[in-house]
């Protein structure tokens, strides 16, 4: 799980741009991305960035159900 | 109706006085300044915009949210007669409201975007993908959300935003050969006629996108 966190986290850091986040600050794993600020043009390129990135096929429809970090890192940790 | 998402300090003093006590706390929760700024701003604009449609005081207003996160007012505990959906995208804001019927607006603020290419995938059909793809620089930028805030305004105007898969439907060639508006009839949601419409400007793209209602004296204008 820390290790999935991490690779999320730099993932957010390297694709998402969030005014008044400091690049490097943990994640809420509680906070959704949009609660979070995310904008939705973001949102979807994240979801395609997770899917190169982990090797996995989530669908947009899955994805935006997943309301955290913390589904998303234990649908990745299950996968 | 625009509303203005630029920092700006007597602003946002005035428009904290406009949230009850549920919004402060999630405006003060916001973990970043920006979406916090968007948030507030937002709801204040949309609160002074209902009590003027509804005629009805600040402290009667309150909101509640469905299944998949569509906020809809209620005025002394009772639901609201009206229609109405937020959007923001960096320093814009954009709301629009309506009698009845369903509605979703968006914007997005242009300029440098990473992952042009994911996202071209993630929401554009065959047609449109082939289209946006043979453009270059600023013309390709400006197309794609051009598209990309009419597709997203009619899935909230569905009701389930991003929950639907973009690439299941098409904007329909008139518009996105340029007309500024066109109606289309999702497959996700038969039966129903939506209008969609370019409200885009200089530095942003945005799009309102409304239910066709059978009697004339409902369509009148939705957005402010």
């Amino acid at each position: 799980m820390a290790a999935t966190e991490e690779r999320l986290r730099k993932l957010v850091d390297d694709n998402l741009e969030i005014e008044g986040r400091t690049p490097g600050t943990a994640l809420d794993l509680d906070r959704s991305l949009s609660d979070a600020g995310v904008s939705s043009p973001d949102i979807v390129a994240f979801w395609k960035v997770v899917n190169e990135e982990f090797g996995v096929d989530i669908s947009a429809e899955q994805f935006a159900e997943m309301l955290t970090p913390r589904d998303l890192v234990a649908h990745l940790d299950a996968a | 109706m625009h509303v203005d998402l630029t920092a700006n300090a007597d602003h946002e003093a005035e428009a904290v006085a406009w949230l009850d006590e549920a919004e402060r706390g999630r405006w003060e929760g916001y973990p970043y300044s920006g979406p916090q700024r968007q948030f507030l701003l937002c709801r204040a604009a949309l609160r002074a915009a209902l009590c003027e449609q509804l005629g009805c005081g600040n402290d009667e207003l309150s909101f509640e949210t469905s299944e998949h996160g569509k906020p809809w007012a209620r005025v002394g505990g009772v639901e609201a007669p009206i229609s109405f959906n937020v959007s923001h995208g960096g320093r814009h804001g954009l709301i629009a409201v309506a009698p009845s019927g369903r509605l979703g607006v968006d914007v997005e603020e242009l300029g440098d975007r990473r992952n042009l290419d994911l996202l071209m995938d993630g929401v554009l059909g065959e047609n449109e993908h082939r289209e946006i793809a043979s453009k270059g620089g600023d013309d390709q930028l400006r197309s794609f959300f051009r598209l990309w805030t009419m597709k997203e305004a009619l899935l909230k105007a569905h009701g389930k935003g991003l929950l639907v898969d973009a690439t299941t439907f098409e904007i329909p060639p008139s518009v996105r050969d340029g007309a500024p508006r066109g109606q289309i009839e999702l497959p996700q949601l038969p039966g129903v006629t939506l209008q969609v419409e370019d409200l885009g400007g200089e530095d942003f793209a945005a799009a309102l996108a409304r239910e066709v209602l059978p009697e004339a004296g409902s369509e009148r204008a939705a957005s402010r």
